[in-house]
């Protein structure tokens, strides 16, 4: 899944019309009793739906990080006595092709698609944040030569680039991390660079040079912290991005080698056995993958609701 | 008189977020067939939300949750919407605010006027178009045969509003509403659409709602007059009695914060405090807490809205004397002689036009500012004023080294600022300071009022954190915030109270010179009034000079002590405040004059036709000779061969570059 | 309008050149370079170090990158060692199956999206928009695979109604004469893409909504189908054409993934087979390609553009 989707998310107001006096000025005199965090993270709270994406994402820290010391599995040697089992009280969720205990591995895979998705997720947001400021800062001809080459990568299909990445070496977690990064900064990139270009015009930053400050005054103490908003909103959708590429490169056959696992390897090696009928192969790792990244999503859609400068201002 | 529409008792409620605001409560008025009513009143009054409900377009939340909209024999507020949407278009039409995002980006004026009449009349395609030609012709649109399939964004604002009202009008309706339709117009286009709609409502025979907030305009084109508050009426009568002998002291109090109503030595009349929250208002009288007359009366019990030719809700209303008391007094700002602390010289801004193809070849400049020389001595305040283009911001900017003039120089203290290096200039910067039109841009929004006020004095490094954070405290005091304001944000403060926090940042380094570039513009006349008062209260403490840029000639012959008048990028007039205003020489500073509405009908009447005809040509090729000569009604020949020099009028330095003037030259 | 035209015409030829420029540097990033891209990867050291002279990559990096760039304007993609056949035919052969995939599922799903973002819009916040956004919300993250197989096991094997393989055929009227088989393909690649269209349709008209045309639009009589027919709708579809141009590569990825689910013999498929050959020359010919295709693809969804608004029309 490539980030290029996700600007619309980011860009706009979904929550529509105000253009209404009476209605600014009543919210506005209630707004004045309450300081900004608590209003952000009340707006933030009051979405059911953020409520619902925070809980799945902190059930699964738990189920992946706390879980193994309460479930002890063994997922290094594999059991040949034990393979495919269909769930028992033994193993709840059965056992795969070479015998692991698929809930133990569930938990243990869970981490590393975690892992990869969030830091895979921080770095690009971080690099492209920086790519993007500055190309909006500079402006002019520095400005275009680093979104051209921004254009140029965005032309390529994220997965084919990343196909080819990891077949030159054969990945583990820490290259995939480095791989879908070089891949989805793309996406901060832009947006930043948007708003770095509507922020130098604005009469605070201008007032910056009029005060005599230099422009790194204007970066650091106005521009940055005013794409904060951006960034932050856009890093959820980062890291579901993240575990989508991770699975999709599990089923081209790019995963990680075993022992390691993740829900992707999980789930498409399952796949091998849908005619079989083993589904807990296949079902638990999928319905993880697709919780984890609606989880991500709803944040991101709530984070953009409270972050909202027009809304703010309500 | 035959009623067109009457309201009774209406009621409108929004829901928000938490809790329902009560914008419209308890409203009712009438208006007859041929009449135009003024609805007037500050922002957030409710008087936008009183004619959406006779719409019935509210904004989502909104509902009528009381009361009666009559129209001749249907209550609109009891109308299905399938009833209502045979009376929008037909019989009522409305006029909106701004021009520019009325209409329909993507559909040709033609077929948007055409709309109207497809919708309503049982009419063949080409029969709409033909009427929708009738139209814009009507509305004075010119050559509209040619401009039916030109999109809204080829026309200027005031041209996109003829095409807004023939779009009202295409049916013919029994009842116009016009919401401030010519607020976001420059003053000269207002009029023209102002007397617009007189004419058409003679014409047709229409009842007129106008809304704004804007005495002068409805002391010039309305019939009647009904005031509102907080949601409610609090006076109504013809506008010519309410005008000569006003009731309420809401009324009384927005009379005297218009500038044009005061003498230069009087502070202005400023309402204190804010207008209350419409989702709790407070008991009894909702003027109450800012009344001046006020009695533990008013605040327990609601007064009603009584009487017969002139209806007021008020305990203590006013007598028929009219004001109570003057205006306190004020020192107008003194100017020490000698030599000027600003001199500017030729000053000529061009930006140039590039094409937009691979080559980027330039292809002309658009001449923003063109030769324009004057001085401002220190402690005088020189207003500068014109239309939007006239270039009165670009010289503002320039004159804070926000940008680099093509060529002239600009002198400050005997220093040239022109050329400097940045480097240079930061040093030089502490002393000429910029105040900016939009409070809610010019503040940064994740900063803290103690950050924004400190910045400028961190930058300059101008004392220990200690003594920093003690200059700020005093600002604060200065501008009349409490200290409180210290830990919030600009969101949490209103607008007057944002502009404040500007003109305090502005001050953080004791500047020499303010310039203000439309400082008071996006404020209600009561907070305009407080940051004047405020102005002039600071400029007499601490020497200060400004220079006060603004559209809005009533505001600068207040607060100015020389006025200079700019007409596309030329300074066309220049001379002592009170001179230029009374005895004008240049043609457009005439017109311009005489395009103010002023909030007196009988003075008003007398103005009839005057004003300035046809529309601001574009910048990029200005008219050759004098520039103002296309829109001239004394132009001759002359006018466009020559460019007209700068002459003087008289012995106090008045002077104006025109061929023609109204009065022979010294 | 010529100059925009000509602007992003050149803007476009820029881009084109830099994904070369990218490419060229995957190849030489291989180990062994684009030698063993050729030879392939049980190749000798001896073989790699004759070929490199032979084919001049001895030479420095700008003139071979003028040497492949000139041989890329003519259409030389390479040559695959593993299938014995140059890059282009290769291409040649399976680019109508990709695109008849790519082009039905696309059209497909716009013709869902729009109007399920248009109800979305209407009724936002209420009971059908909540269940529209949860099921974009579920299409969005599920991958492709696990989206395709679930499709397989419901519509093949518990309600044996569609075949769960494409049709196998290299000539396109055999693939085009079993449609049965392409609809569970074509409806995998929708899903994703309706998912995120009716998104950003709902939220452009949410946006057009609020525009004070359309309340110009009311107060004119306008009922509320006039009002998104004639005035939301077409303002609303003008960001799509962009959109649509910038979905291009998610759109291919997709069709990688779902040609190999299907197993679909299109250039997808072609590229996978690659990718687990190591079969360079086919990876890199097929990147330059969409590329290419993604680069004119933006470049039309401009100028739609700039004929639908006529904002930039006239500017």
């Amino acid at each position: 899944m490539s980030t290029e989707a996700h600007s619309e998310r980011v860009s706009r107001n979904m929550d529509g019309p105000d253009a209404d006096a009476e209605r600014n000025r009543a919210a506005n005199a209630e707004a004045h009793k309450r300081s900004r965090l608590v209003r952000t993270l009340s707006t933030f709270l009051e979405n059911r739906l953020a409520v619902v994406g925070v809980g799945i994402v902190g059930f699964f820290l738990l189920f992946c990080y706390v879980g193994p010391s309460v479930y002890h599995t063994d997922q290094i040697h594999i059991e040949l006595s034990e393979t495919t089992l269909a769930p028992s009280l033994a193993h709840p969720l059965g056992t795969n092709e070479v015998g692991y205990d698929q809930l133990g591995r569930l938990m243990v895979g869970g981490q590393s698609s975690l892992e990869v998705g969030i830091a895979a997720a921080l770095l690009a947001t971080a690099f492209g944040t920086l790519w993007g400021a500055v190309a909006g800062y500079a402006g002019g001809v520095i400005d275009a030569a680093m979104m051209r080459i921004v254009d140029a990568l965005l032309a390529m299909p994220a997965l084919f680039l990343l196909l080819f990445l990891s077949s030159i070496a054969r990945p583990n977690s820490g290259l995939l991390i480095l791989v879908i990064s070089l891949i989805s900064w793309l996406g901060p990139a832009r947006l930043v660079r948007g708003q770095a270009l509507t922020l130098r015009t604005r009469d605070y930053v201008r007032s910056v040079r009029l005060m005599g400050g230099g422009p790194m005054r204007a970066v650091l103490r106005h521009i940055a912290p005013n794409s904060i908003g951006t960034v932050v909103v856009n890093a959820p959708f980062q890291v579901a991005d993240a575990i989508l590429t991770v699975a999709a490169l599990s089923f081209l056959g790019l995963g990680v080698p075993p022992p390691a696992a993740n829900w992707g390897d999980m789930l498409s090696n399952g796949i091998n056995y849908v005619y079989d009928g083993y589904w807990w192969l296949i079902y638990p790792p999928g319905l993880a993958i697709v919780l984890v990244v609606v989880a991500f999503n709803l944040i991101g859609d709530a984070l953009r609701d409270s972050f909202d400068v027009r809304l703010r201002r309500r | 008189m035959t009623p067109v529409v009457s309201i009774e008792d209406l009621h409108t409620d929004i829901a928000l977020r938490r809790g329902v605001a009560h914008p419209v409560s308890g409203v009712s008025f009438t208006v007859n067939k041929g009449e135009t009513l003024g609805v007037v009143g500050e922002s957030g009054c409710g008087k936008t939300m009183t004619v959406l409900s006779i719409m019935r377009l509210l904004p989502p939340g909104g509902h009528i949750s009381r009361g009666h909209i009559r129209f001749s024999d249907t209550d609109l507020a009891a109308l299905e919407e399938d009833g209502m949407r045979a009376v929008r278009g037909t019989r009522v039409g409305m006029i909106f605010q701004d021009p520019m995002t009325s209409l329909n980006p993507c559909m040709t004026i033609g077929d948007q006027v055409a709309e109207t009449v497809l919708l309503h009349r049982k009419v063949t395609r080409a029969q709409a178009r033909q009427r929708a030609e009738e139209v814009l012709e009507l509305v004075g649109l010119p050559r509209a045969r040619e401009r039916l399939d030109s999109y809204p964004h080829l026309l200027s604002g005031g041209m996109r509003q003829r095409v807004v009202i023939a779009m009202a009008l295409a049916c013919e309706p029994e009842l116009l509403i016009a919401d401030e339709p010519t607020t976001a117009l420059d003053v000269t286009i207002q009029k023209q659409i102002l007397r617009l709609i007189d004419e058409l409502r003679a014409r047709l025979g229409m009842a007129v709602i106008l809304v704004t907030h804007d005495l002068g305009v409805v002391a010039g084109h309305t019939d009647r007059v009904a005031v509102m508050y907080a949601g409610k009426i609090v006076e109504t009568s013809s506008t010519r009695e309410l005008f000569a002998n006003p009731r309420h002291p809401y009324t009384e109090a927005l009379f005297r914060a218009l500038p044009e109503n005061v003498e230069r030595d009087r502070a202005l009349y400023a309402i204190p405090g804010l207008p209350p929250d419409l989702s709790n208002p407070p008991p009894g009288c909702r003027f109450a807490p800012r009344c001046g007359y006020a009695t533990p009366e008013c605040r327990a019990e609601e007064p009603k809205l009584t009487g017969d030719r002139h209806p007021f809700a008020c305990f203590h209303p006013l007598g028929k004397a009219g004001q109570t008391a003057a205006n306190p007094p004020a020192q107008p700002p003194r100017a020490q002689q000698g030599a000027p602390l600003l001199e500017v010289r030729n000053l000529v801004r061009e930006f140039p036009v590039n094409s937009n193809g691979v080559l980027r070849r330039r292809i002309g400049t658009v001449s923003a500012v063109s030769d324009v020389s004057f001085g401002v001595r220190a402690g005088e305040t020189f207003g500068l004023v014109g239309e939007s283009g006239c270039g009165k911001s670009t010289v503002g900017r320039l004159l804070v080294a926000d940008d680099a003039p093509t060529s002239g120089s600009i002198t400050f203290a005997g220093t040239q600022i022109t050329g400097q290096p940045q480097r240079a200039l930061r040093e030089l910067r502490r002393d000429f300071q910029l105040m900016f039109q939009d409070p809610y841009a010019s503040l940064d929004p994740r900063m803290r009022v103690r950050s924004i006020l400190r910045e400028p004095l961190a930058i300059q490094r101008r004392g220990s954190a200690a003594e920093q954070e003690r200059a700020v405290a005093t600002l604060l005091d200065e501008v009349g915030l409490p200290r409180a304001a210290l830990e919030k944000y600009p969101h949490e403060f209103s607008g007057g109270q944002r502009q404040r926090i500007g003109l305090a940042r502005a001050l953080a380094l004791r500047p020499k010179l303010i310039v203000a570039d439309e400082p008071v513009s996006a404020l209600d006349v009561s907070v305009q009034a407080q940051i004047l008062n405020l102005m002039r209260a600071l400029q007499r403490e601490y020497d200060l000079t400004y220079v006060f840029i603004s559209h809005d000639l009533s505001v600068v012959r207040y607060i100015a002590t020389t006025i200079g008048v700019m007409y596309l990028g030329k300074l066309v007039e220049i001379g002592p405040a009170e001179q230029v205003h009374a005895t004008p020489v240049h043609p457009y500073t005439r017109g311009l004059i005489d395009s103010i509405p002023l909030a007196d009908p009988e003075r008003e009447q007398r103005k009839g036709q005057a004003g300035v005809r046809g529309e601001l040509p574009s910048a990029f090729n200005p008219p050759s000779g004098c520039r103002f000569r296309t829109r001239c009604r004394l132009a001759t020949e002359i006018c466009a061969e020559e460019a007209p020099a700068m002459r003087r009028f008289s012995e106090q330095g008045q002077q104006a570059a025109c061929h023609h003037p109204l009065r022979a030259a010294l | 309008m010529t100059r925009f035209i000509l602007r992003r015409l050149l803007q476009s030829l820029v881009v084109v050149l830099l994904v070369t420029v990218i490419v060229f540097i995957l190849l030489h990033l291989l180990p062994g370079g684009p030698a063993r891209a050729q030879l392939g990867p049980k190749a000798t050291a001896m073989a790699i170090a004759n070929f490199n002279h032979q084919q001049g990559y001895d030479r420095p990096l700008l003139v071979q990158y003028w040497r492949w760039l000139t041989e890329l304007a003519t259409g030389n993609l390479g040559f695959s060692v593993s299938l014995n056949q140059s890059v282009l035919s290769l291409i040649g052969e399976r680019l109508p199956k990709t695109l008849v995939l790519t082009v039905l599922s696309t059209l497909f799903a716009l013709v869902v999206a729009i109007p399920l973002g248009v109800v979305q819009a209407v009724r936002r916040n209420r009971a059908a928009d909540y269940m529209i956004t949860f099921w974009a919300f579920v299409f969005y993250a599920t991958p492709p695979f696990f989206l395709g197989v679930v499709l397989i096991v419901v519509f093949s094997v518990y309600l044996p109604i569609l075949p769960a393989e494409a049709p196998q055929s290299s000539s396109l009227r055999v693939i085009l004469s079993q449609p049965a088989g392409l609809i569970l393909p074509v409806l995998t690649l929708a899903l994703l893409t309706i998912a995120q269209f009716s998104r950003y349709m709902r939220s452009s008209v949410i946006e057009n909504l609020a525009e004070d045309y359309v309340r110009t639009a009311r107060s004119k009589g306008a009922g509320e189908s006039v009002v998104l027919v004639r005035h939301v709708l077409r303002n609303s579809l003008i960001p799509i054409a962009t959109l649509l141009g910038l979905s291009l590569p998610a759109i291919f990825s997709g069709a990688l993934i779902t040609e190999a689910v299907f197993n679909f013999p299109g250039m997808g498929q072609l590229f996978w087979t690659a990718a687990q050959t190591q079969d360079y020359p086919i990876m890199l010919g097929i990147t330059v390609l969409v590329g290419l295709a993604t680069v004119i693809g933006s470049l039309l969804a401009d100028l739609a553009y700039a004929v639908l608004d006529p904002r930039v029309r006239f500017a």
